[in-house]
């Protein structure tokens, strides 16, 4: 079927196939092979044709024979069939390939049948005729074939895209270069033919390109060969190493990059000695006459005198030509006309002349002083019959022409006369003026007095009478007297004298040469051998500090016989830092040890300076050691005579100076190594500054002539550089005053144009100024919360506090200090406080990781442990412990979020009523009533109430004399300005008052039930907040602070019981006082301080304490202090015999026991003041007592050193203990022995305890302080009860010095001695007024609604009681006092007590005074009385007592 | 007297070849500007990430300009840092952009580059680290030609801004 199928096609379908094919393609084409096939197939065709049906043997093999079927073959040929249906019209197209697939499929079968059948040649050819193709055929299929392109002009339309007109690169300025010669026709061919083939030949202009492109689409770049060397400076790079940032880097200005490769080369040349403790008498005159010398050839050199010779020296002569013609004649012409024109030109000329005179006087003294001090080292030569120094003076002699000199002389003096004269004319001429004037209105005035007189008479002759003393007219002048002229001759001959040569004397010209012999030392007497052995044994050299740490030391030099020293040593100091000091210091070695002799601080050169450039300057120095010796040489500080007499004395310092050169140093490739010019803060990119002129002074400042002018003399441009030319031309316009057209532009020159506003507007914005200085945390607005959005709503008022301070700068407000040396105090604390702050910023800055990340701890097995243990723990512990809390830190906090904690516990001993005996007639009724009354009477219903920041609050009222709160009071806490940063925190001045009440119910017996509620006030105590915050949690038992007389109650004492013994001594209260949220406190500085300590004493001293920590804790240990200079000092140099003041000691001669306490008491009278409020900062600094003393403000430190050391001076054996008290925290207490006890003083309250004291602030003892060793304590126990004092036992107490490391004999930075101001009672009586006036209207103040009355008559009284109370320093006077009052007011029910502060401010007695509450009686018939007294002690210490009392009429 | 706020953050960086990076960030603006409040300058921790490739800074930008001008609109610069496992810090990228000038939460993102330097500097800092750094880093954002210098592409930096814009348009600028 397959085969009948493809039959039929071939049938249907080749024949015709094969004739197209004959007529088409033979003649193309056709091998011969193909048609010998052909032929083959042909003939196979007519025998198939032939025998149909088919025979059996075709049958056979049509059935039997192996078809190798193409299946490829038959798909293709079934779907071609039904293609062919489909596409009909594409067969022609088609024929071809098919009939070659045909002819392939056909070939397999042919093959069989070529060699089957045997032919002869006849039967393969075939003859043809030639075949033709016709012309017009040809052609036709020609035309269809190929394309022949025209040569006509193409239209331009054609040839670019649509809608697009042709560009002529040539018209717009291209260079576009000669097209090369090609026909018209030609090219018209190939434009035809290429808009056949569509390809993009044609440029813009419609034209086939021809030429390169000017325009170049992609950039092409020159190679980067051989060119970094002209690479423009913004472009270049260097190659930096991978380097560990350092974070100092910072501070040098506005570099963030690690570029900051600076070098500074000090170069130290030498050294010269103008005084020196080795120096001989010779020496110290050889250097005044060197110094007179030089000043004397500066002098000169400057050639005043000479100059302001030339300058007066014309006027001069005029003068003299004029009086020698005129002789005196003139004189009185002048007189006579009274208006001379030319001698009023001599203004200036007289100025002159003055001048010069000053200045030839000051030569001449200087002459004759340089030749006084010469002939006094020839004396001296001669007196000792050597010569140390190998100085001479000549003098030389100029002579001069006697007889002209002497005219000349004459000449001038004539001149002065003349002039002078003339002067005291016009000013004889003015008076008169002046007194004719006068003389005239008198003259005037007396008429009209007449007159009035004569009306006066006639009206009314009262008035008359009460006006007339009053308007009392001028009185007759007097006029003025003649001027001596005879004597102004004489005067001007004698000052000319003085400050003249004489007319003839010859000129003298010192001349100062080293050239003479000194004399050697085996001449010399015995004490200048030792001399000039001991010069001759030291040597110098200088310490180079960079920033106060030590970089480097030049070699130690000798000292020479001439005392100068050369180092010549120019050392390269690679920085990193901000330069902020520069110090070379200068020390003597002798032997092997070494001592300071002077610090010379050297100023950091200007970016400018560079080496090279730098010239050497000298810099002068000076020390006050006191050295004496007791050769020849004369010692420093040592009052010295260089007359025989002895007479004459002077102190001379050792001084001199040293020559150096600091400059910044200059790289390899001539690169200053300096820091750029304008250190604007920050900057991370300002290295721009240093050239370039738009961001130095910004883009505005460049219309402004002189900022550019500023920034061009600022920079130091160099007008040579061509770079500057610009502006260096400019600069000469600018200043010329000329307009031309600048050769310039301008960054943003039409900035002006465009702006908005102007810059005065924008700066005049109250908004913006109120942004920016919240901004910059200035402290009136830091803080500041609500800016408004207009401008309208900020307010002038809000500037006003800041304008004020910044007017009034250091101008302090006295009323607020109410004395003027605590002003003085305030101002000169002030600027302390800003350089610790300055010296701290530095130190701040340096973080570590641990101050930045809280890390939590990992829990490790034995917490883990733990944590399991506490699973078995009772839930509620009948003995509940207080936890640690979180520490938050202050960033995120906002008002409201801080309370204070406070946990009133209990109180002890609180004082009782007492039985009141309201009339004093009636008290023998009262006694026998007493017993019976006591028992029913309530004794005391106290309750506490906290105040703090203005928030009061109040505990519930308890009974009896040992009430039991345990009450918790919250109370809200904000920040200053609301900024909760941990300094501003620091630096809360505010205290916590905790105030004990008695509640009294007032029942107005018989009367109504009307009850009224008094309250009175029975003590205080008061903790500041900076001792909680510092503490973050304060726990104890305080005494609380009673008045030393409260009228009204007494101390319940014998009330049995076991502890009577104890509670002798005041009222004691236990609280419990914390922040929540926990704060972090401030970190103390940890930046180590430079010292002059020996570095092997600060390393024991480091290795002490570390000890001391390690081993325990919790004791504090400290050998080394920070003084207020910001440096590092060992403790027992604080401590020294230092005299208290005399007026103290003389009021207890014979009894030490009570000076002590009196000087205990004036210690406590000094107010405390934290370093950290004082400072701002977690520092400790420890100020010397004199500094102390005027300060009058000192931390506890401070009082106990002061205190320690009187009680030094005053015999006794105290020591100073550094440890811990309740509520300051780490304090400093003072030890004393007596009588076989010890006694612990507190130095800020005046109390003192004995060892076994329960009731002893002082809760651990770390360490004890004498004047020459420091002993740690290494004893089981700290608490005072359980130490031993003996500071012998090794094993109880750890000394610093011991024998392997012996004190090497500190020497204290005390003064010697204290020099106290006198008592000023006038001051202190007027300062008692004022306090007084100010406590009263703030009374009235606090008691707006009511009137508030004051009892005169009970003012006076107190006011004689507290002189007493003073007296007594406090003592109980209360018996004979109430007694007193009582009689006096025997109608008023009294409460009252007196308050005793020591003084500082004003502010603090009215916080006192406002915690009493004494203000708070609403009764309407209550009366006051207040009186204060202030008692002066030396030194202007103050003991301010305020007694208060409310009075109610019964 | 117009007002500018840019409030927003640097979100981070990635594309770089290594990790642990920091940035170093300014702002600068034209003559006409006032800082008014608001720190213009700062740098980045260093960031390490454990995973992907970006690291997270998040630091937080906030400023607050006044203007009398339009011109020297604020731009930002970058530099991207390295830290290497010795501590040491080389450059890695310098990337400069303009702060957006209309109103509104903006993406940014700032591509970075690095100066290549010389075959020998190329070398040693494959070896030892380092790199050649602009002598004048005020070129990342001044306008002059570069077409001198070579370098090579580094990272990119995501910065994400708000723009807020205050009486400009009294002044006839349209937002």
């Amino acid at each position: 079927r397959l085969q009948r199928l493809k039959d039929r096609d071939a049938v249907t379908r080749f024949d015709r196939e094969v004739n197209r094919t004959e007529r088409h393609d033979a003649p193309l084409s056709l091998s011969t092979r193909v048609k010998f096939r052909e032929a083959a197939r042909r003939v196979r065709l007519k025998t198939r044709l032939q025998s149909w049906p088919p025979t059996a043997e075709e049958a056979y093999n049509f059935f039997t024979f192996n078809f190798e079927p193409d299946p490829q073959d038959k798909t293709e040929k079934t779907t071609r069939k039904i293609k062919k249906q489909g596409k009909k019209d594409e067969e022609d197209r088609d024929g071809e390939g098919e009939s070659d697939e045909q002819e392939h499929n056909e070939e397999d079968e042919d093959k069989e049948d070529l060699f089957v059948i045997d032919q002869s040649s006849q039967d393969f050819l075939e003859v043809k005729k030639a075949e033709y193709i016709r012309y017009h055929k040809r052609a036709e299929k020609d035309r269809k074939l190929l394309f022949t392109p025209s040569f006509q002009t193409v239209q331009t339309s054609l040839k670019l895209p649509e809608n697009i007109k042709p560009r002529y690169l040539e018209d717009e300025g291209l260079y576009v270069g000669e097209r090369p010669p090609v026909s018209r026709t030609n090219e018209n061919i190939m434009e035809n033919r290429i808009l056949k083939a569509e390809e993009k030949w044609f440029g813009d202009d419609g034209r086939i390109l021809a030429l390169p492109n000017p325009i170049k689409e992609s950039s092409t770049r020159p190679p980067l060969f051989h060119m970094e060397e002209d690479l423009d400076s913004g472009l270049q790079t260097v190659y930096r190493k991978a380097v560990k940032s350092k974070y100092a880097n910072l501070y040098i200005a506005g570099t963030t990059e690690p570029e900051g490769d600076y070098q500074l080369d000090v170069d130290v040349s030498g050294l010269i000695f103008s005084h020196h403790s080795l120096f001989s008498r010779e020496h110290v005159l050889g250097s005044r006459l060197v110094q007179l010398y030089d000043q004397y050839l500066s002098r000169q050199n400057n050639n005043l005198t000479g100059h302001l010779t030339d300058k007066v020296a014309p006027t001069m002569n005029t003068v003299w030509r004029l009086s020698k013609y005129f002789g005196f004649l003139f004189l009185n012409v002048s007189k006579r006309t009274n208006n001379i024109p030319w001698y009023i030109s001599f203004g200036c000329y007289r100025n002159t002349r003055q001048l010069r005179d000053g200045e030839q006087e000051k030569d001449r003294t200087l002459l004759k002083n340089i030749i006084k001090v010469w002939k006094e080292i020839k004396a001296l030569r001669d007196f000792q019959k050597f010569t140390n120094t190998p100085y001479k003076l000549y003098l030389r002699r100029e002579n001069v022409d006697r007889v002209s000199d002497e005219r000349e002389y004459e000449r001038e003096i004539m001149a002065e006369v003349v002039e002078l004269e003339a002067e005291k004319e016009e000013e004889y001429q003015r008076k008169l003026a002046e007194y004719k004037k006068q003389l005239e209105e008198w003259k005037l005035w007396r008429k009209k007095q007449a007159q009035a007189d004569a009306e006066d008479d006639d009206e009314d002759r009262d008035v008359s009478e009460s006006e007339g003393p009053v308007e009392d007219g001028p009185s007759k002048p007097e006029p003025p007297e003649k001027p001596d002229l005879d004597s102004t001759e004489q005067g001007v001959r004698e000052k000319a004298s003085r400050i003249r040569r004489k007319p003839g004397e010859p000129i003298l010209i010192p001349e100062l040469s080293a050239s003479g012999n000194i004399t050697t030392s085996d001449v010399c007497p015995r004490p200048e051998v030792a001399r000039r052995e001991d010069v001759a044994r030291r040597s110098l050299f200088i310490k180079i500090l960079y920033n106060n740490k030590e970089v480097t030391r030049t070699v130690s030099r000798s000292l020479n016989s001439d005392f100068r020293v050369h180092f010549g040593q120019i050392f390269n100091l690679k920085i990193v830092n901000c330069p902020q000091s520069i110090c070379l210091q200068v020390y003597e070695e002798i032997g092997s040890s070494c001592s300071l002799l002077a610090q010379v601080f050297v100023p950091v050169p200007e970016p400018s300076v560079l080496t090279g450039s730098g010239v050497i300057e000298e810099f002068e120095f000076s020390s006050n050691h006191r050295v004496m010796f007791d050769h020849e040489g004369v010692g420093s500080d040592v009052p010295l005579s260089l007359e025989a007499d002895g007479s004459n004395k002077q102190i001379l310092l050792t001084s001199g100076k040293v020559a150096c050169c600091v400059s910044w140093g200059i790289g390899e490739d001539d690169v200053p190594l300096a820091p750029p010019v304008s250190q604007q803060p920050g900057g991370l990119h300002s290295g721009m500054g240093r050239f370039d002129a738009v961001s130095y002074i910004g883009a505005s400042g460049l219309y402004d002539m002189k900022k550019i002018g500023e920034w061009a003399t600022q920079s130091r441009l160099d007008p040579n550089d061509p770079n500057n030319a610009s502006i260096m031309q400019l600069l000469q316009v600018a200043s010329s005053g000329e307009v031309t057209a600048p050769d310039y532009f301008r960054l943003e020159q039409m900035q002006e144009e465009f702006n908005f506003v102007t810059d005065e507007e924008l700066d005049s914005s109250k908004r913006f100024r109120l942004l920016k200085l919240r901004n910059q945390g200035v402290p009136e607005f830091r803080n500041y919360k609500m800016v408004p959005p207009f401008e309208r709503e900020v307010t002038e008022k809000v500037f006003q506090e800041y304008e004020k301070r910044l007017k009034e700068g250091n101008i302090v407000d006295t009323k607020e200090h109410l004395d003027s040396h605590r002003a003085l105090v305030a101002t000169y604390l002030q600027k302390i406080r800003e350089s610790v702050i300055n010296r701290f910023l530095l130190a701040k800055h340096h973080y570590l990781l641990s101050d930045v990340v809280i890390e939590e701890e990992i829990p490790s097995i034995g917490i883990l442990g733990i944590n399991i243990f506490k699973l078995a723990e009772p839930k509620r512990p009948l003995k509940p412990q207080r936890k640690e809390r979180k520490k938050v830190t202050a960033q995120n906090l906002s008002d409201g979020d801080i309370k204070l904690l406070v946990n009133i516990i209990r109180a002890y001993d609180i004082p009782v009523r007492r039985p009141q005996n309201n009339k004093p007639g009636q008290s023998s009724q009262s006694a026998i009533q007493s017993s019976d009354w006591i028992l029913g009477q309530v004794q005391v219903r106290p309750f506490v109430e906290v105040s703090f920041q203005r928030t009061t609050l109040q505990t519930t009222t308890a009974d009896g004399p040992n009430p039991s709160w345990s009450e918790e009071l919250q109370l809200p806490f904000s920040a200053p300005n609301g900024d909760y940063s941990t300094s501003s925190l620091q630096s809360v001045k505010d205290e916590v008052f905790i105030n004990i009440f008695d509640e009294m119910v007032d029942k107005d017996r018989g009367k109504s039930i009307n009850t009224r509620i008094e309250r009175h006030w029975l003590g205080s105590i008061k903790i500041p907040f900076s001792t909680i915050y510092s503490q973050s949690k304060i726990d104890g038992t305080f005494k609380v602070n009673t008045p030393a007389v409260l009228l009204g109650y007494s101390k319940e004492r014998g009330n049995g019981g076991y502890d009577t013994w104890r509670l002798s001594e005041g009222t004691f209260i236990t609280l419990f006082i914390t922040i929540e949220p926990q704060l972090v406190p401030g970190e103390p500085v940890r930046e180590k301080f430079d010292s002059q300590e020996d570095e092997r004493l600060l390393q024991a001293s480091e290795r002490f304490e570390r000890e001391a920590s390690q081993s325990y804790p919790d004791r504090p240990c400290i050998t080394t202090v920070i003084d207020l200079n910001g440096k590092t000092v060992f403790i027992t140099r604080y401590i020294r015999p230092l005299n208290p003041p005399q007026e103290l000691l003389d009021m207890f001669p014979n009894n030490p026991q009570e000076a002590m306490a009196l000087v205990a008491r004036f210690v406590s009278l000094i107010p405390s003041l934290p370093d950290r409020v004082a400072f701002s900062g977690t520092c400790d600094l420890w100020s010397t007592c004199d500094q102390f003393l005027t300060f009058l403000a000192g931390d506890e430190e401070e009082h106990a050193v002061l205190l320690c050391n009187y009680f030094l001076s005053m015999g006794k054996t105290p020591s100073l203990i550094i440890g811990t008290a309740i509520p300051e925290g780490p304090t400093a207490y003072v030890l004393t022995y007596e009588q076989n006890r010890y006694l612990i003083w507190n130095p800020s309250s005046g109390q003192y305890y004995s060892q076994y004291d329960t009731f002893c602030p002082l809760q651990t003892i770390g360490c004890l302080v004498t004047s020459d060793n420091v002993y740690f304590n290494i004893q089981q126990y700290t608490s005072p009860m359980r130490v031993s004092f003996d500071t012998g036992k090794a094993n109880l107490w750890k000394p610093f010095f011991s024998r392997s490391f012996s004190n090497p004999g500190l020497s204290s930075v005390q003064p010697e001695q204290l020099v106290y101001r006198r008592i000023d009672k006038g001051a202190a009586a007027e300062l008692q007024d004022r306090i007084e006036k100010i406590l009263k209207e703030k009374i009235m103040e606090w008691r707006p609604r009511h009137p508030t009355r004051w009892n005169r008559y009970c003012t006076s009284t107190l006011k004689q009681f507290l002189p007493k109370l003073e007296m007594s320093g406090g003592q109980d006077l209360a018996e004979g006092h109430r007694h007193e009052l009582q009689s006096l007011l025997g109608d008023h029910r009294i409460s009252g007590f007196p308050l005793h502060l020591p003084f500082s401010e004003i502010r603090p007695i009215i916080e006192a005074v406002y915690s009493t509450g004494v203000h708070n009686v609403q009764a309407s018939n209550v009366e006051f009385a207040l009186a204060v007294y202030v008692h002066p002690y030396p030194s202007n210490v103050l003991s301010v007592w305020v007694y208060l009392a409310s009075l109610i009429r019964m | 007297m117009a007002e500018l706020h840019i409030i927003g953050q640097i979100v981070g960086a990635s594309g770089f070849p290594q990790n642990s990076l920091f940035c170093k960030w300014g702002v600068h603006a034209g003559g006409a500007w006032r800082l008014l409040s608001g720190l213009k300058e700062g740098q980045t921790q260093v960031d390490n990430p454990q995973t992907g490739d970006m690291a997270y800074w998040s630091h937080p930008i906030d400023l607050h300009y006044a203007t009398k001008g339009l011109q020297g609109w604020p731009k930002l610069h970058l530099q991207v840092w390295h830290q290497d496992s010795f501590g040491r810090c080389q450059l890695y990228g310098y990337g400069y952009c303009h702060v957006p000038s209309s109103p509104g939460q903006h993406r940014i993102s700032c591509a970075t580059w690095r100066p290549v330097g010389t075959w020998q500097e190329q070398l040693s800092r494959m070896f030892v680290g380092g790199g050649p750094q602009l002598r004048n880093p005020d070129l990342i954002y001044t306008g002059a030609d570069r077409y001198r210098l070579h370098t090579e592409a580094m990272g990119v930096v995501e910065l994400e801004l708000g723009i807020i814009l205050r009486r400009f348009d009294k002044y006839g600028v349209e937002s």
